[in-house]
């Protein structure tokens, strides 16, 4: 879209396919030269990139502070208070737990034998707390309890060792956990788990695990995504959080990655959003969830198992091996790009150098095996990486990756499609690009120069984007002034649920989630629209091309969307349309229009929009500020940003 | 039919005419819906257009449940029939209904018996994927990427399929990338846009929430998780409906919907109104096919469930003739680790409902099916011994159905590798001895008319040789 989209201007002329003329996807616009933006439609514009679009009052808040001073404010975050928000969130528990935590928090409802385990031992509590005769049973096998005590008191004291009552106690006690260790031991026996799940049992136990948490903790992170894009101060922030997390992108269906992404999000992607690129490389490099998504924990140099005795035959076979799946991204996606200028050659080397590059499954943390490191030398994109160094070697491919010219371009023309249009322009880019070599790779410096630079502010660049779902839907709930409420900790979100083995899979069709009547969260309306939060499965994430988000069904989506929002059938949000034309008298239909267009479109609707949005008014009935409302925040103007 | 017919005369035939245009020279979809509606043709057969209804089993079947090898003596050694054991006898009650001699359908499948017996079913044994996952999702991901083993395909196969085959599309499709590079845009979007152009928006269709990744890409494909509720939900002027609808919320053509419509249809010169006229396009259809009130043909009765709902609405959008080409639906709870049981149980109830659906979908479709191939497909299959919960874990090969009229059906294809401990795949799982890619091609080839084989399965050397001759040659 070169074109100046908020001119909307008949110009599809030159196709000449027939019917298809009503596609008018806009490829033969004439390029209408670029003007700076001006006034108001500067601060619009800005906070329709910088943030997930206006709220009430915004424009005015920014004008009177200036738009320097605004912007330079969300570039230093941590200027701006954000309290509320974060005070808010806090209620999303899972999100605060250490990474051990959340290993088994995946652990406990990923292996099926377990999971069932689990699942009917909570249920025989639970019966047992409400089951009067189990009561009865209890209290029977208390006194049993105790007559054995007394007969293990009569048994020490015959081996004439006297005793403090305190030792008789602890050896009571002993006894007792003995019991209880037979009775469990019993119970793992009749399940049928194998060893290594009862010693995973017993660390779930030991840290109160509570079984079938992992699904919520997904949706606790889904929420507060969704809470911080429409509430938090520190909208910039919020935006990059986005765009990195898509950058290095990780799907929760994946195997742990359903738990392990919270800590991805929060120690990775957030602190390093508007720091340095290579320490967000290093830590994605290093994150568990990542290396579990893309193989690398298991990709180890080749190697010969020892013999076993239980296993001869096996003794021959080759063990482990390179696995390249992440090398491999990590040069196509997270740095160069796929026209970066390297080779399979380093592809493989690049592998090789991050064989070891493991994670500790116990405690969640980055782990380096040294025995599965390949040694050997390497030369990557040209640079000898000497033998023996390690972990270096790795570190060193980091180092290299970071710093090179197609990184800086690749990563400059991403930010350039999602801050300014989706064929950005050259300069843009260049300067971009300049900039990321010049500052070491300085992320908040690469920012700077792209949103001060003049084809930011552009009337080529207003409008120019597709809002994505998330786009769509925050903006819609921040334009209207709504809140978003954090759910108590037993609201099911009914994103994700679990098949058989405990690996998760979206919600389909069918089920809760596609009841007309019940009342859909934020997260599934997005999800309606196509973009399940953090559950996208190629390694690509969601495109930058923002065209790539239109497509018929979603569209439907979108609309059913904003006729939910006014009509407060989302779940968990609240807003208060109605306000909006309170004050505004229902047989003056330009006034409702000026008052719909000023505040949910910054005073821009194309003509078209306007004669036809008069039509919906009919003279002589009240005003049904509601569908109003939808109808504006259904238009074509706010699928735009 | 008739409100269809109302329908595309009035927004199709009569709006080519009046921006004086021939049928022929608007889109193809348009075109063969017009015709459809013409009392003396075959709705779907009108230009011999091929309809391709894939069924996924999520979460890895067990395919020696589902065509039982019998025959084999090694199958009763590994699973057994004792109380608690999975497998299935080979005569008496509960036993396997036999097919060959040597393989039989679960009797949980006794419906698919007479689609056998019509030569419309076979079966292809012992297939699978070469890539030696066990993960559900790589091999998910695999079979509908439709590349093995490779993580950087990011399209669908189904997608790439659709794309590949008919010569309308690589017409226009020059066509627009002429006037594209003229105005100096990537050919992709001009890719995206022509099979835009020339689609109907039910060509690609999943009956499932979010599109499925076998149908991602540049090709445009609707996900509609239900065709009751599909269309716009205007709450403040809609009434919830009980009874016939099945207390969905009715979908009207409210005040609402009118303005959304009205606002899309004069954004003209903005990609999102080709979007916007497409779906209400859609949206109307859907409305007009009344699909609360459907009666299946034949006597055809679905399965309660999600996947009964998903095939009779696929039948319903086939006979309505408005251009479906590819069609895919969805069904969970193969993963059986535990208690799976063996001619009755958990699996047994799930292999119950897949039956019936397939079955109904097949007479409900009746003479259509001359144009339609059904093909089932799952990740993996499972070991071959039970495991300690009675159940099965997660395996190797499986057994794909395909379904029609022109299937060379009546038949196990493909190569049985036995269940000597020896010839198991990793001493513990059935080898595959079919590249699902094969079965993949040939239906691609023979029954979609695709030619380019190798656009649509990358870096894979198939081609008729491979083929294990699903689909008879005609």
């Amino acid at each position: 879209m070169a074109q100046p989209q908020f001119r909307l201007v008949s110009s599809c002329a030159p196709i000449t396919l027939g019917v298809c003329l009503s596609l008018n996807f806009a490829i033969a616009a004439s390029a209408a030269p670029a003007v700076p933006l001006q006034g108001d439609a500067k601060i619009i514009h800005a906070l329709n990139r910088v943030a997930f679009g206006p709220r009430p009052g915004d424009v005015e808040r920014v004008r009177q502070m200036g738009l320097g001073s605004w912007l330079e404010a969300q570039l230093n975050p941590a200027t701006l208070d954000d309290s509320a928000v974060e005070a808010k969130v806090a209620r999303l528990k899972s999100l605060q737990l250490p990474v051990d935590h959340l290993m088994l928090t995946y652990e406990a409802d990923s292996n099926g034998a377990l999971r069932m385990f689990l699942q009917a031992q909570q249920r025989s509590e639970r019966e047992g707390a409400q089951d009067g005769a189990t009561a009865m049973d209890a209290a029977t096998t208390r006194r049993n309890a105790r007559n054995r005590n007394a007969l293990g008191r009569n048994t020490l004291n015959s081996n004439a060792i006297t005793e403090s009552d305190g030792d008789e106690k602890r050896t009571v006690r002993e006894k007792l956990r003995l019991e209880k260790e037979l009775a469990l031991a019993a119970r793992y026996n009749a399940a049928n788990l194998k060893p290594q799940q009862i010693l995973l049992l017993k660390r779930i136990e030991a840290k109160g695990v509570t079984p079938g948490t992992s699904v919520q903790a997904v949706g606790e992170l889904v929420n507060d995504k969704i809470v911080r894009a429409t509430e938090s101060n520190r909208q910039l922030q919020e935006v990059l959080v986005d765009f990195w997390s898509n950058h290095f992108n990780l799907d929760v269906k994946k195997g742990l990655v359903r738990t392990m992404k919270i800590a991805d999000e929060r120690d990775v992607i957030r602190p390093h959003v508007l720091g340095k690129f290579r320490d967000l490389l290093g830590a994605s490099a290093k994150s568990p969830a990542m290396l579990f998504y893309l193989d690398n924990f298991r990709s180890t140099r080749e190697f010969t198992a020892p013999t076993t005795v239980r296993r001869p035959k096996a003794a021959a076979r080759k063990r482990g091996g390179v696995n390249e799946n992440y090398a491999r991204e990590l040069m196509e996606l997270h740095t160069m790009g796929v026209d970066g200028g390297y080779t399979q050659k380093d592809v493989q080397e690049v592998a090789r150098c991050l064989t070891g590059w493991s994670f500790n499954r116990e405690d969640g943390r980055f782990q380096f095996r040294p025995f599965a490191h390949d040694n050997g030398e390497k030369t990557v994109l040209g640079q000898k990486i000497p033998t023996g160094g390690g972990q270096k070697d790795g570190e060193r491919v980091l180092d290299i990756l970071a710093t090179h010219s197609a990184t800086a371009k690749h990563i400059a023309t991403k930010l350039c499609k999602r801050f300014i249009a989706d064929e950005p322009p050259s300069a843009a880019v260049e300067r971009a690009a300049q900039t990321f070599l010049k500052s070491d790779g300085d992320l908040r410096e690469v920012v700077r120069s792209i949103v001060y630079g003049p084809e930011f502010f552009s009337s080529s660049a207003y409008r120019a984007k597709i809002k994505s779902p998330l786009e769509f839907a925050v903006s819609a709930v921040r334009v209207l002034g709504g809140q978003v409420e954090v759910p108590n900790p037993q609201q099911n979100f009914g994103r994700l649920r679990l098949v058989g083995d405990g690996s998760a899979s979206t919600a389909q069709g069918g089920g809760r989630n596609n009841r007309p009547n019940v009342r859909k969260s934020l997260a599934q309306q997005i999800a309606l629209m196509g973009q399940p939060l953090y559950a996208y499965q190629a390694p690509t994430g969601w495109p930058e091309d923002s065209r790539e988000w239109v497509s018929s069904g979603a569209l439907i989506a979108r609309l059913n969307y904003t006729l939910a929002l006014v009509g407060g059938e989302v779940a968990m949000v609240t807003v208060s349309p109605t306000e909006l034309l309170q004050d505004v008298p229902a047989e003056d239909r330009e006034a409702i229009l000026n008052r719909l267009f000023h505040r949910l479109l910054g005073n821009d609707a194309s003509a078209g929009t306007r004669a036809t949005m008069l039509k919906q008014i009919t003279p002589g009935t009240p005003t049904d500020a509601k569908k109003l409302t939808a109808l504006t925040l259904g238009s074509p103007e706010f699928q735009r940003r | 039919m008739n409100t269809t017919r109302r329908m595309f005369l009035k927004s199709g035939a009569i709006a080519l005419v009046s921006s004086g245009l021939a049928p022929a020279s608007g889109p193809v979809w348009l075109r063969d819906t017009v015709y459809a509606a013409e009392p003396n043709r075959s709705s779907s057969a009108a230009n011999g257009r091929k309809i391709l209804i894939c069924i996924f089993q999520r979460g890895a079947v067990d395919g020696m449940s589902m065509v039982v090898p019998h025959g084999d003596p090694n199958y009763y050694v590994h699973r057994s029939l004792a109380a608690g054991g999975i497998a299935i006898p080979r005569s008496g009650e509960g036993g396997v209904i036999d097919l060959d001699g040597t393989f039989g359908l679960h009797p949980a499948l006794s419906s698919l018996k007479s689609i056998w017996d019509d030569g419309h079913l076979a079966a292809i044994h012992a297939c699978g994927s070469p890539s030696p996952t066990r993960s559900h999702f790589d091999a998910q991901d695999y079979m509908e990427s439709g590349a093995p083993g490779n993580k950087h395909v990011r399209d669908g196969w189904l997608s790439r399929a659709i794309l590949a085959c008919p010569e309308d599309t690589a017409k226009l499709k020059a066509q627009v990338r002429a006037t594209a590079l003229a105005a100096q845009r990537t050919s992709r979007a001009a890719d995206k846009v022509a099979a835009s152009i020339n689609a109907s928006p039910f060509r690609s269709v999943s009956l499932t929430t979010q599109l499925p990744r076998i149908m991602q890409g540049t090709a445009e494909a609707l996900a509609i998780p239900d065709l009751r509720t599909f269309g716009v939900k205007d709450s403040a002027a809609a009434s919830v409906v009980a009874g016939a609808m099945g207390g969905h919320r009715k979908v009207t053509s409210s005040g609402a919907t009118k303005g959304f419509e009205a606002l899309y249809d004069q954004a003209v010169g903005d990609v999102l109104h080709g979007a916007g006229k497409e779906s209400f396009e859609a949206m109307k259809m859907i409305e007009g096919l009344k699909p609360g009130t459907y009666v299946p043909a034949r006597g055809a009765r679905y399965p309660r469930g999600k996947l009964g709902e998903s095939l009779q609405q696929i039948a319903q959008l086939i006979k309505a003739g408005v251009g479906v080409e590819v069609a895919f639906a969805e069904t969970g709870g193969w993963d059986t680790h535990a208690a799976q049981g063996s001619a009755q149980g958990s699996l047994a109830r799930r292999l119950q409902e897949f039956g019936d659906a397939i079955k109904a979908l097949y007479v409900d479709l009746g003479d259509r099916m001359a144009d339609v191939t059904i093909l089932t497909m799952s990740e993996f299959g499972r070991t071959v011994r039970q495991n300690g919960t009675g159940g099965t874990d997660h395996g190797h090969a499986t057994c794909f159905f395909t379904i029609g009229d022109k299937v060379n059906g009546g038949k196990v294809l493909g190569e049985w590798p036995g269940l000597a401990p020896e010839q198991l795949y990793e001493n513990r799982d059935l080898a595959v001895t079919t590249d699902f890619r094969d079965v993949f091609a040939e239906v691609a080839q023979k029954h979609l008319g695709v030619r380019d084989l190798q656009a649509v399965f990358p870096g894979y050397d198939t081609g008729s040789t491979k083929f294990r001759n699903v689909i008879k040659s005609t």
